[in-house]
């Protein structure tokens, strides 16, 4: 259960170990001089992803801009027996995107280009750096968007979401990246080019799309990506709601979804995270123990019930006060607000830690009075901003790295949450990923034999464990011989079967 | 060679085993790893003939008895249930609670929901619900060498680990044994409306698709029937379809929608109407009819939604005069579609079947159910996948020793 080897959480990374002169010259002959980065100094930017607790120095960055450049990078890499490691915009929350030492980076943000867009069709096809709301960008003039919408959507990449199977707030109705990728265009361990999926629906044989979609770089690089995109919904209604607590929210949240409606988003604050927000973003919210915010989304009909359903069921749960956006741009300051909160709690505490556990919906108030008696044991506070809706919390651990001590008990905390999570038959994460950060969790939620068939399947896509070693599985694991070289089946011997 | 018929005989031949719990299902996997001998997994039988005619199976591992609903979080929104549990069972259970699960597909009475997530099953509902990887969240299996193993949970959002619970949809029984499923669960809609297109050629009805959506319409289930406009010989297909959209949810939002499509349709000059409840009940009732009536000859057309006219003229209309009793389901918003009937001659069958691949070539022509001479002349699989060899690779890793439906699955897998 130890972080991987020469990763120390908070301090500096070890000097990189440089790559191989031999191998350095083989990659500028692939993408350029420019696009190959080994000065240590340059290295530094990469050497960790938006969770900065954990640092490694990569051997050396590579930005190729092609299907092809990313392959022969591969090649090279393999052959030369380094790990690699993809990256996206380096958002990531769990150190997905944390170099291995001695690794070469990949990283992917010169392949930006929007590639097709069939609107007819309902797809587009996009380079893996393409960032999230851009897609949407492009085709809102149209009427049509990209459902996901994780927090960060204005910096992140499409490639890191496929990576981590990005959710956001909207995911409640519409789903999660999964449920959005159409197919992939993949370099593999081999170096070989391979097209997973595509436009059509129900492509013949494995869903490997499925698998591909959240494994977080352990399988290969993706460099294209065809996504679904949706109309518009013809009205969003959307309401803030605030109670005295987060238990009289929950109650809220519960007998909305009981009453039939499927909310868009439904996001739930406590007070600290409402000050946060207030503190970041200026609306007037007032001080006290929690607020939901509430999108519901469909034909104006449909949505003006259900939204005046869920008021109601708010006034009943004991809501001190419900608002109602006068227009879209007061709508979006609302949206500010809670997006922003991550980002406010700098102006709570110096340092946090944020945690991605999901619960059974109807635990939420049970689980949050823990957290809340775990809190005050540790002597740290505790910010809650969660999507309510799905009962993924997003618990903050204000700490402050000066005071001696303090970064480890926040730690210790935040694995304290994800264990109650646990307990309570949810998971570690529900939008972040695994990475280096939950890693050595995974042997708590899953049995030694679920991760031995999970390591099977990344030992089909990739036998030498190049990507992104040290993530997702709580110990190394190796892939053995190969089962034995293929043997033609009966049916195949018969002509019955042609394998191609 | 292998035909339906000898492989149908073969598992009447294979020793059946009927595994009364969990636990001994298990058993029975490791007991038949030991002996090395071959399986296939049976649920209500009603995709038998789906992939090729498994070859050598000596055991068949029947979940029938594997029918308890292991829990109903009704607040939660989701379920677990054991791999035999029938799908319309499941949704009487969930009725009571106001839910349901978003999957409609065919032989509700029979089909269980191991045989469903094995067999990637679906019904007009996916229009709006996805299909089953959109609607599973956990899984849990027994390997072909006996180990039990989980992936997903019982959250609708986790995304810890590799999504195991995908790679089994539709993987025919060649990966593992299913034992038990987690799905994410959907209020029952308070009131449905169907509106009627009654005769659309086929790019009316991508038209009508594109109107749909571009008035922000959001309809669960769309489908389009072949328009019966047969003579005495039985029904040929003119081009034309009936197709019907269904509206579900709240009582004001239902209503608002079909009138929306109601004057869009007389704008457009489209007939429509809005069906009453016993003709909106005979129209889907007609679907299920197209969808499940016995046919020794079935196939699945996948193309983009757009392409309906080409799919038409290139592969529902030829197959359609190659085939006895021929009918036809189209999905159109979701470019997919089933052609079924019985098979005069099998060369015509087949030279349908060709020609209708290689008017889709970004599509696939899956033969669902074929008779042993039409499987002789055209793989029912179609042309193997770019990911083949990821595919075998997947399956060399989980069933070493081909012992798990061999030969059914794409390429030989």
């Amino acid at each position: 259960m130890s972080a991987p080897s020469l990763v120390t959480p908070a301090a500096p990374a070890a000097a990189p170990i440089p790559a191989p002169p031999s191998v350095v010259d083989r990659l500028i002959a692939v993408v350029g001089d420019r696009n190959v980065i080994r000065d240590p100094v340059d290295l530094r930017t990469y050497e960790c992803d938006g969770l900065t607790s954990f640092r490694a120095a990569p051997s050396v960055v590579v930005l190729p801009a092609s299907t092809e450049e990313v392959a022969a990078v591969v090649r090279i890499a393999v052959g030369a027996g380094m790990p690699i490691v993809p990256r996206g915009a380096g958002t990531g929350l769990s150190g997905g995107a944390l170099p291995v030492p001695g690794c070469v980076l990949v990283g992917l943000s010169r392949m930006k280009r929007i590639l097709e867009i069939d609107l007819d069709n309902g797809w587009i096809r996009v380079q893996p750096g393409v960032i999230n709301l851009d897609v949407s960008k492009e085709i809102s003039a149209a009427g049509y968007y990209y459902a996901p919408d994780p927090s960060s959507q204005s910096v992140c990449t499409i490639g890191g979401n496929v990576a981590e199977n990005s959710g956001g707030a909207h995911c409640l109705k519409y789903g999660f990246t999964v449920n959005h990728a159409r197919g992939v265009r993949m370099v593999t361990a081999t170096g070989e080019v391979v097209d997973i999926g595509g436009p059509v629906l129900d492509p013949p044989g494995y869903d490997l799309l499925g698998v591909v979609v959240g494994s977080e770089g352990t399988l290969g690089i993706v460099t294209e990506v065809v996504l679904r995109i949706l109309r518009k919904p013809e009205c969003t209604r959307t309401f803030f709601a605030t109670f005295p607590s987060t238990d009289e929210g929950g109650v809220c949240v519960s007998e909305i979804i009981g009453a039939g409606i499927v909310p868009a988003a439904i996001e739930m604050m406590d007070r600290l995270a409402i000050k946060a927000a207030v503190a970041a973003t200026g609306v007037d919210w007032p001080d006290v123990g929690a607020a939901l915010l509430m999108d519901v989304d469909g034909c104006t009909a449909e949505a003006e019930h259900t939204a005046a359903v869920a008021v109601a069921i708010a006034r009943r749960s004991g809501a001190l006060e419900v608002r109602v956006p006068k227009d879209d741009d007061e709508r979006m300051l609302m949206w500010k607000g809670r997006k922003s909160a991550f980002g406010a709690m700098g102006r709570l505490a110096p340092n946090y830690i944020v945690q991605d556990g999901v619960i059974p919906r109807k635990d939420i108030a049970r689980v949050l009075a823990e957290i809340a008696r775990l809190s005050q044991e540790r002597g740290l506070r505790v910010a809650n901003v969660f999507h309510a809706g799905d009962g993924n919390l997003h618990p903050l651990v204000l700490y402050d790295a000066k005071v001696p001590g303090q970064e480890h008990a926040a730690e210790e905390l935040g694995g304290e949450i994800l264990r109650l999570c646990i307990r309570y038959g949810g998971s570690i994460t529900g939008e972040h990923g695994v990475g280096a950060d939950k890693a050595p969790y995974m042997a708590e939620m899953f049995s030694d034999a679920d991760l031995d068939t999970m390591a099977k399947v990344r030992c089909a896509f990739d036998p030498g464990t190049t990507f992104n070693p040290s993530k997702v599985f709580p110990t190394p694991r190796l892939c053995g011989d190969r089962p034995g070289p293929y043997r033609p089946h009966a049916t195949e011997v018969a002509g019955l079967a042609d394998r191609g | 060679m292998s035909t339906t018929a000898a492989s149908l005989d073969a598992l009447a031949a294979a020793r059946q085993e009927r595994p009364a719990t969990l636990a001994e299902a298990t058993e029975a996997l490791r007991r038949a790893d030991r002996d090395g001998e071959r399986l296939l997994f049976l649920g209500g039988g009603t995709e038998l003939s789906l992939g090729a005619p498994p070859v050598g199976v000596e055991v068949v591992l029947g979940t029938e008895q594997l029918e308890r609903i292991v829990e109903h979080a009704p607040l939660d929104q989701i379920v677990i249930v054991e791999a035999g549990v029938r799908l319309a069972s499941l949704q009487e259970a969930l009725a009571r609670e106001g839910q349901m699960l978003a999957l409609d597909a065919p032989w509700a009475s029979r089909a269980t929901l191991g045989g469903l997530v094995a067999t990637n099953a679906f019904g007009p509902r996916r229009t709006r619900y996805g299909s089953i990887r959109d609607l599973i969240i956990g899984i849990s299996i027994v390997r072909a060498d006996g180990t039990e193993a989980r992936g997903g949970g019982k959250v609708v959002k986790n995304v810890a680990g590799f999504d195991l619970p995908k790679l089994m949809v539709g993987s025919l029984g060649t990966l593992g044994f299913i034992s038990t499923i987690t799905f994410r669960l959907h209020p029952r809609p308070e009131t449905t409306r169907t509106v009627l297109f009654p005769d659309l050629d086929a790019d009316t009805v991508r038209r009508v698709v594109l109107a749909l959506r571009a008035a922000q319409l959001e309809p669960a289930a769309a489908a389009a029937l072949v328009h019966e406009g047969g003579d005495d010989l039985g029904v040929r297909f003119d081009g034309r379809f009936e197709l019907g959209v269904r509206f579900e949810g709240f009582e004001a939002g239902v209503r608002q929608q079909a009138m929306k499509l109601l004057e869009l349709a007389t704008r457009k000059g489209w007939a429509a109407e809005s069906l009453g409840a016993e003709t909106a009940r005979a129209f889907w009732a007609r679907h299920d009819d197209a969808r499940e009536s016995p046919a020794g000859f079935r196939a699945k057309l996948a193309a983009q939604s757009m392409d309906l006219e080409r799919v038409a003229n290139a592969a529902i209309g030829s197959l359609f005069t190659a085939l006895e009793v021929p009918r036809c389901v189209c999905y159109p918003t979701l470019g997919l579609a089933f052609v079924a009937g019985e098979v005069r001659v099998p060369g015509q069958v087949a030279a349908a079947v060709t020609a209708a691949r290689d008017a889709l070539p970004q599509g696939s022509v899956v033969l669902q159910a074929a008779s042993p001479e039409v499987r002789a002349a055209v793989d029912v699989w179609g042309p193997p996948p770019g990911a083949l060899p990821l595919m075998r690779a997947v399956k060399e890793r989980l069933d070493p020793k081909r012992r798990l439906a061999p030969g059914r699955f794409v390429g030989g897998l």
